[in-house]
């Protein structure tokens, strides 16, 4: 298949092709390519962003979405529709993820990788989002990022799964909860442990304490 | 409400997940209390700088990759689980454990192949008989088979009963002569052969035997020709008085 063919525009709107979402889900239960090109289209940033923010490294967010992808083809089937697709999604990455970390962590690699690490392509991608920006706003942002980031990496997977999907995903506390098969109070717990953690990360930990 | 309560609350105040009281008591804190009201917009500050964090932009490639994979699986879905490539650095997940049983099942296989016994080599049967010729040859002493034991056959007798056959004395100096004399059923010598020694001194020898007449070997009561050997040594015995 020609790349091109692939070349779908992900910016639709989001309740646009949440309705739309259903045909093209029954497309691809009858093995029409198109239309999973379509859903892979309309989903792989998020997909990749997510992994590469759960696992500190977009090299391995890219492997982890072919991955991610290959499961929603071959499960697609068993997709019963009680939560939306992007939820269901949001289920594969974070497992997947999570298998991946594990792996990681039996052999011995550093879970996560810092953003000075950033590779070349990175560094132009940073700088073409910012061209608008002064050299003195693009180092403080770029700064801020690292920051983050670090402070990211130091919090639990699980934590950092739940913070990622409010803060960045949007989800709500029972969409958290669908796609980590976790109750809300625990997801509520959770999620305010893991921005008191992201908070001492960026070291405002005296600010907490008035 | 004091400061800290109020603090402990950010994280369900940001969701608006509070009752409304309380929401409402922390928002009249946060107007009251400047440090407290820092530290919020100082929260939440952090919290949204989540979603600035460097975007990977995607161009398809994810699709085209996935299309690749499962068209190779169907192609061959063997070898796409046993050479998925090292440098990838993908997790071995259940799949990959495939091969590893083939491998396992071939070790195992090939050990207890190895380690059984060998097949015991095939049972040699025995014949009864002492001889192994015995059950291959005809019986003895027929026209098959002329061989017979010793014990079998009476051995022919010389008729002339001489202890000391009178062609030795003839017998010229020392030597040895090896000789093999054929009688013939009616006690006749049918033939005398020089087998070893010299022929011209073993010549008067056989002249002699050639005479002979012996009573026939027998055997089982029946008359039959038969070969006698025959060793021969002359020597001198000088000795001293």
């Amino acid at each position: 298949m020609a790349s091109g063919e692939l070349a779908l525009s992900t910016a639709e709107s989001r309740p646009a092709a949440t309705a739309a979402e259903p045909a093209l889900v029954e497309r691809c239960r009858q093995g029409d390519a198109e239309a999973f090109a379509r859903l892979v289209a309309l989903h792989e940033g998020m997909v990749l962003n997510l992994a590469a923010r759960l696992l500190g490294d977009p090299e391995e967010a890219r492997d982890i979405g072919q991955d991610v992808f290959l499961q929603v083809y071959r499960t697609l089937g068993g997709f019963q529709g009680r939560s939306t697709l992007r939820t269901w999604i949001y289920r594969i990455v974070v497992n997947q993820c999570r298998n991946r970390q594990r792996w990681w962590r039996r052999r011995r690699r550093a879970a996560l990788c810092p953003l000075e690490d950033i590779s070349a392509a990175d560094e132009a991608r940073l700088a073409t989002a910012s061209a608008d920006e002064s050299p003195f706003e693009r180092l403080a942002r770029r700064e801020r990022a690292r920051r983050i980031e670090s402070a990211l990496g130091a919090l639990s997977f699980d934590h950092r799964a739940i913070l990622l999907l409010r803060e960045v995903e949007g989800l709500t506390c029972e969409e958290i909860g669908t796609t980590l098969a976790l109750p809300v109070g625990t997801v509520k717990s959770r999620l305010s442990r893991a921005r008191d953690g992201l908070r001492r990360g960026l070291g405002r930990e005296g600010e907490e304490r008035p | 409400m004091n400061c800290g309560r109020v603090r402990r609350r950010f994280s369900e105040h940001r969701d608006r997940a509070l009752a409304a009281a309380e929401a409402r008591a922390i928002t009249a804190h946060l107007e009251a209390c400047a440090q407290c009201a820092a530290s919020w917009r100082s929260f939440n500050a952090d919290l949204d700088h989540l979603g600035s964090l460097p975007v990977i932009e995607t161009a398809g490639e994810i699709a085209a990759g996935v299309f690749d994979r499962l068209d190779m699986e169907r192609r061959q879905p063997g070898l796409s689980l046993l050479f998925r490539p090292f440098g990838s650095a993908r997790p071995l997940m259940l799949p990959s454990l495939v091969p590893a049983v083939f491998v396992l099942v071939g070790v195992l296989t090939g050990a207890l192949a190895l380690g059984r016994a060998a097949e015991p080599l095939p049972t040699v049967r025995l014949s009864a008989s002492p001889s192994t010729w015995g059950s291959l040859l005809p019986p003895s002493g027929t026209e098959g088979n002329p061989l017979f034991s010793m014990s079998e056959v009476s051995p022919p007798r010389v008729r002339s009963g001489e202890v000391v056959p009178s062609y030795l004395p003839a017998h010229p100096g020392p030597g040895t002569v090896f000789l093999e004399t054929v009688v013939a059923r009616d006690g006749s010598v049918s033939a005398v052969t020089v087998l070893g020694g010299d022929s011209e001194l073993a010549r008067p020898m056989v002249d002699a035997l050639r005479r002979e007449r012996y009573e026939p070997a027998r055997f089982r009561g029946r008359p039959v020709a038969v070969s006698i050997y025959r060793l021969f040594s002359r020597m001198e015995v000088w000795g001293g008085v």
